[in-house]
């Protein structure tokens, strides 16, 4: 450099002195362009689902001050047509946001376009394997079933797709032949509210006797014959996401229950007062799983609920209850919701079928049955009359 | 002096009441606007003037929304619309597999067609088709009116989330007569619940539902959860034509659905197993009306309603008629796979089919099946 300013003469620095002033501006405006064309279509997330496209102004056509903005279309791409995705927009500051009416999908890809021209593309991830759902538990757990089973429960651990059971459960009988027309193609299906546990029923048609489906067909499940309930690993969760692999529940089929479940056979264990040792109740048979989550409460002296919770163990026939607080000496009930049922859909009013021929049944139905007991201070339990 | 005031605020205020009672007349009890918390679109029908009563059993509720859609149309533009499924995903930006169509309903003013889709992640969308145009309905900023349903669970009922493990699914919808019909299946007990509930909705329903049971052959009695029904007279009488999960087509006289009573549904017919009825409707062609029903498993079912009258005439016991031979004799028509059925006007249906192509079409029949 000292070498070149030597052959260089004064007054020809003084003169490169603003062409290099004007190329290094020229170069700084250019930069400046280039990080504002750098400017592209983001997404925007809520949780893992993409919900929005933010399309900075500066991409869109420009147009008259005051006038609005071109809106963009946004397209799916690979569909082969150039339907436009319904949804929002709205101006936010140097963006507009256009928000789809449902959230992009995984794996997808989306074209901008503006007034005939395509301005960006973009492509949603795809899920990972972490991603995937899992199959927790399959209600009734324990594995020879009455005849008559009435319903059956799927636990997963995400959201699942809705409308899919009848492609995705089959059940097998002992020579691996599918048996068809098991459950019932019930649309919409019955899921709780956050679409975790899916409830099966078996064809009702064809349990309660002397329909025209249970003369013809029999009963959906026959007695002394070994089953396996089958959930395939091509089940999608709500983003699309399968189960990693199959599931498969084996069972064998006992004699019909035609019985209704009789809280008074029930036995009570015996927590110490002073103590917050659970509650055990020992229902001497296997009842719904979902509706003993929800049926039973115990009410303390002055007909308040006592505050804690109920775990349903050992294949649904046991529950237990872990009062918050040590249990005060004293009467308590235990209160059971009349609708709870047992596999066959026998309640605790009436059983799922009743013979009109028999008279013992009672008239009118309770809302509720009721087992007091009392904690005593030597802490045993004292079953009241 | 002092009067004047006194007669001014009188005046004012007379006239304050006067624009307040002429607002009442224009918006029906209940109204309001805003942007309903609409969880979930399971069942749709229509009501008086282009109302739109949506069952949401998410939210365990049904929704009266206004659509403003009420201009009488005698004549509308028939719909004919192929793969309506990729349609309506193209539109949502998404593939068939992502989309579940739960329900469509005609507005029987305009003649357009309601349709609710379910986006996998259970985000719902209401659309409506006018020929073979298809448009979202906007459901911000409307007028809408919401029942809850009284079946909500206690505070203990809840999991850990406090979300309620118990769902009453809204499986169907109806309106006659002033009054908004509800369906509802457990996905607990093997129960049924059926509610008649006077439209326009006040705060104090009586909402009582009813217990509808099922009697076979005189031998046994059982809960039977109602899937799809509608309304009809027969005889100079209005029944309720309801069908139930294990598919017998069932009546009950209207003036009998009273809260809380035990209810015997008179069975006129059963219609196979393995098979979820999926929508039934009433058709009228000069003095005959039939009724069809759109089945999960069996091709669509036609019956005469005179077949019905008569089968009432000739027993007396209900737990008595059904016979080996299954009641009322039905006509099963050549159309299959139809999985959405409602009525355009007396002589036409609007049918969303899967083809034996495998395209799912939505398309009005002419009135050849009548």
């Amino acid at each position: 450099m000292i070498g070149f300013c030597k052959h260089c003469q004064p007054g020809w620095i003084r003169l490169c002195t603003p062409h290099n002033l004007i190329f290094w501006v020229v170069i700084w405006l250019s930069a400046c362009r280039h990080r504002a064309e750098m400017a592209t279509v983001t997404l925007r997330w809520n949780g893992n689902r993409a919900t929005g496209l933010s399309i900075p102004k500066n991409l869109l056509p420009p147009v008259a001050a005051g006038s609005p903005a071109h809106l963009p279309e946004i397209r799916l791409v690979g569909t082969g047509n150039q339907t436009a995705v319904l949804g929002q927009y709205r101006t936010a500051g140097e963006e507009v946001l256009f928000e789809p009416l449902v959230p992009f999908t995984r794996g997808l890809r989306y074209q901008v376009w503006v007034l005939g021209k395509r301005l960006d593309e973009i492509e949603i991830p795809a899920l990972t394997p972490g991603d995937a759902p899992a199959l927790l538990a399959v209600f009734p757990s324990q594995d020879s079933l009455p005849e008559n089973l009435l319903k059956i429960y799927l636990r997963f651990s995400r959201p699942m797709r809705e409308g899919q059971a009848q492609k995705y459960v089959g059940l097998l009988n002992n020579e691996n032949d599918t048996v068809p027309g098991v459950f019932l193609d019930l649309q919409p299906e019955l899921w709780n509210t956050d679409r975790t546990v899916l409830t099966l029923w078996l064809d009702p048609g064809r349990i309660k006797r002397d329909l025209q489906p249970n003369r013809l067909l029999g009963s959906p499940l026959q007695n002394g014959t070994r089953y396996r309930l089958v959930v395939s690993a091509a089940w999608p969760d709500e983003q699309g996401a399968c189960l990693p692999k199959s599931y498969a529940k084996s069972f064998v089929t006992v004699p019909r229950d035609s019985l209704s479940p009789d809280p008074g056979q029930w036995r009570i264990n015996q927590p110490q007062p002073g103590t917050g040792q659970p509650l055990e109740v020992d229902l001497g048979e296997t009842l719904d799983y979902s509706l003993l989550r929800e049926t039973l409460s115990i009410l303390d002296e002055g007909g308040k609920i006592v505050s804690g919770e109920w775990q349903v163990m050992s294949e649904e026939k046991k529950c237990q209850f872990k009062p918050q607080a040590v249990w005060v000496p004293g009467t308590y009930e235990l209160r059971i919701e009349s609708r709870l049922e047992d596999l066959s859909g026998n309640n605790l009013n009436r059983p799922f079928e009743r013979d009109v021929a028999r008279k013992n049944v009672p008239a009118t139905a309770i809302d509720f049955f009721e087992r007091p007991f009392r904690l005593g201070t030597t802490g045993h339990v004292h079953p009241l009359p | 002096m002092k009067k004047l005031p006194l007669l001014l605020s009188i005046g004012i205020a007379g006239l304050l009441s006067l624009a307040a009672s002429h607002r009442s007349t224009n918006q029906p009890e209940g109204f309001l606007t805003g942007t309903p918390e609409i969880k979930s679109i399971n069942a749709l029908a229509f009501g008086p003037d282009g109302i739109l009563f949506i069952g949401d059993s998410k939210s365990a509720a049904v929704f009266a929304i206004d659509t403003k859609d009420a201009a009488l149309v005698e004549k509308p533009t028939e719909v004919d619309i192929k793969n309506f499924d990729q349609q309506v995903a193209a539109l949502l930006g998404t593939t068939v597999q992502n989309i579940t169509i739960q329900d469509i309903a005609v507005n029987p003013r305009s003649k357009k067609v309601y349709c609710a889709v379910q986006h996998s992640d259970g985000t719902p969308v209401l659309l409506k088709i006018e020929g073979n145009k298809i448009e979202a309905v906007a459901l911000k900023d409307i007028r809408y009116s919401t029942l809850t349903l009284n079946n909500v669970p206690s505070e203990e009922a809840k999991d850990k989330r406090g979300q309620s493990v118990r769902v009453a699914a809204i499986s169907d919808i109806g309106y006659a007569d002033g009054k908004v019909m509800v369906s509802g299946l457990s996905n607990q007990e093997f129960s049924a619940t059926f509610r008649s509930i006077p439209f326009p909705f006040t705060n104090q329903q009586d909402q009582a539902s009813l217990e509808i049971y099922h009697a076979a052959h005189g031998k046994y009695e059982t809960q039977a959860p109602i899937k799809t029904f509608t309304t009809a007279e027969i005889n100079g009488k209005k029944y309720l034509v309801a069908s139930y999960t294990c598919t017998p087509l069932v009546l009950f006289p209207l003036d009998e659905l009273k809260p809380g009573t035990h209810v015997k549904g008179r069975t006129v017919a059963e219609m196979g197993s393995g098979n979820s009825p999926l929508d039934i409707v009433t058709m009228k062609k000069g003095n005959e009306s039939f009724l069809f029903m759109a089945n999960s498993n069996r091709p669509v079912f036609k019956v005469k309603y005179q077949s019905i009258a008569a089968y009432q005439g000739a027993l007396t016991s209900p737990v008595e008629e059904n016979s080996a031979t299954a009641g009322v004799d039905f006509v099963s028509l050549p159309v299959t796979n139809v999985i959405q059925l409602d009525k355009l006007d007396d002589t036409r249906m609007i049918l969303l089919q899967r083809r034996t192509n495998g395209n799912l079409d939505l398309w009005t029949s002419n009135d050849r099946f009548l």
